[in-house]
């Protein structure tokens, strides 16, 4: 099947948020600050106002009034810098022209004097006994949490969460062990660097406002500009217009409510569009220090872990809070059998970038520890990699723990798919290793509530109304798979209607890999509707004495009589025409008894193998093999299935090898700009990628669906890893792993990473 | 702002232009504002993602890095100028469908493009060459690997059709 949209891609007529202009639309530019922490005695902004293109410039002055501040769970982030700057690029002041060039030109003539203080770089710096504080912080707060959960809120300084989850009796457990390990991990943060930058026009209308952008969270987006400028979520139309990749960088409310404050100010509508370097100061993965103490038997069988997933969360909030709830809840333990698991979630605020969503959202970071960790241990114990994991790893319909979603998926089928592939138990030529993983991270979301309408055509056309976004992962495909299958009519018949909140029903966001079974589980639900009126229709028009109403092939039947959806409309609503419409609504419920708040909508495995080479002298390593393997459920869209792993898989060996921000002394981004920071190209690509869908069928979606979109990346630069440490017998606790890394440890057998 | 202008007249995909420039105008500005071509996307402005490449007589080339007066009396394909006067698409752009070898397409024109002037110069490429030249765009969904199977399966089509 080709979606009509996957034509207008190839043909280059596809438009994003970023082509999207309205008549009489002015620009805007922000003033960054170049300081990672400092106070902000004065602007002056005369300079600015006085270029006649220029028609009006923000500063946090013109906060007032509202309530400026973004954040999920905490909201500690201003619209502008207000009082003082957090972090190197923080934006302070807006300036909206006529033109780019000319907001860009005056923007830099806006004069900012400060009071520079002390920067907070590193994870490090901020927990040192005499670190300044970047937030007057309360005192911390307790939150309630379910089963045996707890969470802080501020619970030391810099500190802005912790989160702590404990099943079982780990002290028994460890003391009783007949081995217990201790490792640290340290894991880099990437940027997402969608090719299409995050980009909003907003119109203010005195009543109300509309805005049009490329966030994933139409719907939440909505309620919180309704917060901040204290209007009705009924007066706020949004427009989640198809995004050019996101990655995470598109979710959750981001510069959308500071364009339209200047809307406001300029009395005219305003577009703000973020360079690629802007992106890179706009959100980040999370950095991570991960500590794992992981207590085995004497034959091999796992008992408890405990795990601490420290973050790095950047200047404000932002997601921080449910990346380190969920990373240390359900990434941390990974896919094992416990007796006793104690994890604990940290958030430490830095001067640096914030950091938020990320594909995998904390599951990459705990999984690389974790998954590094597992195979260390093998070592250690002289047990086979594949073996031991086999040996532990959770059986499907087993609960992680009481209370949990039991296993969805046939671990120890997915890690033999990719094992068998990469040919495990095959010899290896000098220089060459091989490692596996298997990454975990939960699917579905929190507590969650999907809705979506289908409409029915009379010409038996069908047109869908989901607040599920476009950001390329091919929500139009799986869409029309389910209502084609349902109504038996022509995929390419099936539309995705662009989201508009005043008429798309509403939806928690496009997260968490929710597409295909949560949301999919909706329409699916709405085009039953759809069918079951139109049975209830032909019932009532096909005066026939005896049969029940038939539905095939696109055709109702009672008895001897057969209609067409458009002879049924027409003898129904005659010739004017009319349309069918359905809701379907699908939940994961709100449960006060587990820990997150709601147990987990699905399991997201991950299963990777990789063969990797390495130069013994250079310290060079190439990823000669990659398989990667992710359970779909029930493939509605194969192709897609494909490209989500294939696209996590490159993203994992990036991260393995290529990508991390680094950061200056300070906390200033050292290769913030797209020719500075490396991202992979298709030289970088293995000789052989193998993916692997695998269909367990046990997921809550149509025919089993689970969503698979973030799989990939969870255990992809473990098996590189764990390949590299097969390859040179040392152990590799960092990322990215550097050629200078590999040729300081290569050869010898003990030999520890430097740095 | 704008102190200067030059008048410039090129091809543009088949078809002769002229326009009045400021002689600071970017040509990935000048194809998407003045002409509308929404395919030649916006990506990096610094020439290293590859998404507003166009072709300047028959050679790729990233709109973001030049000025709308260099393309004064030359030839510009973008991605509108690949497709038959019929609306029928280039075979790396059917190969690309085939291969279903995108995810947001926001590479995607620059990819096809890539793609298109490396087979009119060289219809058998090895593995190496594809490599080499289609690094010259990057493709953030990971979609790497289906897009050099569908510029050798336009490679085999194309050879196939002479």
């Amino acid at each position: 099947m080709t979606a009509a949209n996957d034509i207008a891609r190839v043909r280059g007529s596809f438009a994003y948020a970023i082509d999207f202009a309205l008549p009489g639309m002015l620009h805007a530019v922000l003033v960054r600050s170049p300081h990672p922490h400092a106070e902000i005695l004065a602007i002056d902004a005369a300079a600015a106002r006085v270029d006649p293109d220029v028609v009006a410039v923000a500063t946090a002055d013109d906060l007032a009034g509202l309530d400026p501040w973004q954040g999920v769970v905490v909201r500690d982030q201003p619209l502008l810098a207000i009082g003082k700057v957090r972090h190197a690029g923080e934006p302070v002041a807006a300036v909206v022209a006529r033109h780019p060039a000319a907001a860009a030109r005056a923007a830099g003539r806006v004069v900012v004097r400060w009071r520079v203080l002390p920067p907070v770089p590193t994870i490090a710096a901020a927990l040192a006994p005499d670190a300044p504080a970047l937030f007057d912080q309360g005192p911390p707060q307790r939150f309630p949490k379910g089963s045996g959960a707890e969470a802080w809120r501020e619970p030391a300084r810099n500190v802005l969460w912790r989160f702590r989850f404990r099943t079982g009796d780990p002290e028994a457990l460890f003391g009783r062990a007949a081995h217990v390990f201790t490792d640290t991990y340290r894991f880099p943060r990437m940027s997402h660097l969608p090719i299409e930058p995050l980009c909003a026009v907003a119109r203010w209308d005195g009543m109300g406002a509309e805005v049009w952008c490329n966030n994933q969270d139409p719907f939440l987006l909505r309620t919180d500009l309704a917060r901040i400028f204290s209007l009705p979520e009924a007066s706020i139309r949004v427009h989640a217009l198809p995004a050019g990749a996101g990655f995470g960088a598109k979710s959750y409310p981001k510069h959308e409510a500071l364009t339209l404050l200047l809307s406001r100010l300029a009395r005219s509508p305003v577009r703000l569009a973020l360079t690629w370097d802007e992106m890179m100061l706009t959100l980040s993965q999370h950095a991570a220090e991960v500590t794992l103490t992981t207590a085995v038997s004497a034959d091999g069988t796992l008992l408890a872990r405990r795990g601490l997933l420290r973050l790095d969360g950047g200047a404000y909030a932002d997601a921080s809070v449910i990346v380190c709830e969920k990373g240390a809840y359900r990434s941390l333990p990974g896919p094992y059998r416990w007796q006793a698991v104690e994890s604990v979630g940290e958030v430490v605020r830095t001067s640096t970038i914030p950091a938020g969503s990320f594909r995998g959202f904390g599951g990459p970071q705990a999984c690389f520890a974790g998954e590094r960790q597992i195979d260390a241990i093998a070592r250690r114990l002289r047990l086979d990699p594949v073996e031991f994991r086999k040996r532990n790893l959770l059986r499907p319909g087993e609960e992680p723990w009481p209370g949990e979603t039991p296993m969805d998926s046939d671990l120890e089928d997915g890690l033999a798919a990719v094992a068998g592939r990469i040919g495990w138990r095959g010899s290896r030529a000098p220089g060459r290793g091989r490692g596996v993983a298997v990454g975990m991270k939960d699917g579905g979301g929190f507590s969650r509530r999907s809705l979506a309408v289908v409409k029915l055509a009379r010409d038996g056309s069908a047109l869908v109304l989901s607040g599920i976004a476009d950001l390329g992962q091919g929500p139009e495909r799986v869409a029309a798979v389910i209502v084609s299958e349902v109504l038996g009519i022509d995929p390419a018949r099936v539309r995705l209607a662009p989201i508009d909140t005043d008429r798309t029903p509403h939806d928690q966001g496009t997260h968490a890999s929710v597409g295909a079974a949560m949301v999919g589980l909706a329409i699916r639900r709405a085009v039953e509707a759809v069918r079951a009126r139109l049975i209830a229709l032909a019932a009532e028009v096909i005066d026939e004495a005896s049969g029940d109403v038939v539905f095939e092939a696109g055709m109702i039947r009672r008895g001897n009589v057969s209609l067409s959806v458009p002879a049924l409309f027409d003898r129904a609503f005659g010739a004017q025409g009319s349309e069918l419409i359905g809701e379907g609504e699908a939940r994961n419920p709100f449960d006060a008894e587990a820990p997150l708040g709601a147990r987990c909508g699905f399991w997201m495995p991950s299963f990777a193998a990789a063969e990797v080479s390495v130069d013994a002298d250079t310290g060079r390593v190439a990823v000669e093999r990659l398989v990667v393997a992710g359970d779909a459920g029930h493939a509605l869209d194969p192709e897609g299935c494909r490209a989500q792993t294939e696209g996590g898989a490159v993203q994992g060996l990036a991260q393995a090898l290529i990508e991390a921000l680094v950061f200056d002394d300070e906390g200033r981004l050292a290769n913030g700009t797209p020719l500075a920071y490396r991202m992979p190209s298709v030289l970088d690509l293995p000789r052989e990628v193998a993916t692997i869908t695998l269909e367990h069928g046990l997921g809550p979606g149509p025919h089993g669906a689970k969503g698979l979109g973030e799989h990939a990346i969870l255990a992809v630069a473990a098996a590189i890893a764990n390949a590299v440490a097969d390859a040179t017998g040392a152990e590799y606790s960092t990322l990215p792993i550097t050629p200078e890394d590999v040729a300081a440890t290569s050869g010898s057998a003990d030999g520890v990473q430097a740095g | 702002m704008i102190d200067q202008t030059e008048r410039i007249a090129f091809d543009l995909d088949g078809r002769p232009v002229a326009a009045t420039v400021a002689t600071n105008r970017l040509l990935i500005d000048l194809l998407r504002e003045e002409f509308g071509l929404l395919g030649v996307r916006a990506g990096c402005d610094g020439g290293v993602c590859g998404a507003c490449t166009v072709l300047i007589d028959g050679v790729p080339a990233t709109a973001c890095l030049m000025l709308a007066v260099e393309v004064d009396g030359r030839r510009i394909t973008t991605i509108r100028g690949l497709e038959c006067a019929d609306g029928h698409l280039h075979p790396v752009q059917r190969a690309f469908l085939e291969e279903r070898a995108f995810q947001c397409g926001s590479c995607t024109p620059g990819m096809v493009l890539l793609a298109s002037a490396l087979l009119a110069e060289n219809p058998d490429p090895d593995e190496e060459t594809i490599r080499a030249w289609m690094s010259a765009a990057l493709c953030r969904c990971g979609g790497g690997g289906a897009i050099l199977r569908a510029v050798r399966r336009a490679a085999a089509v194309m050879r196939e059709a002479r």
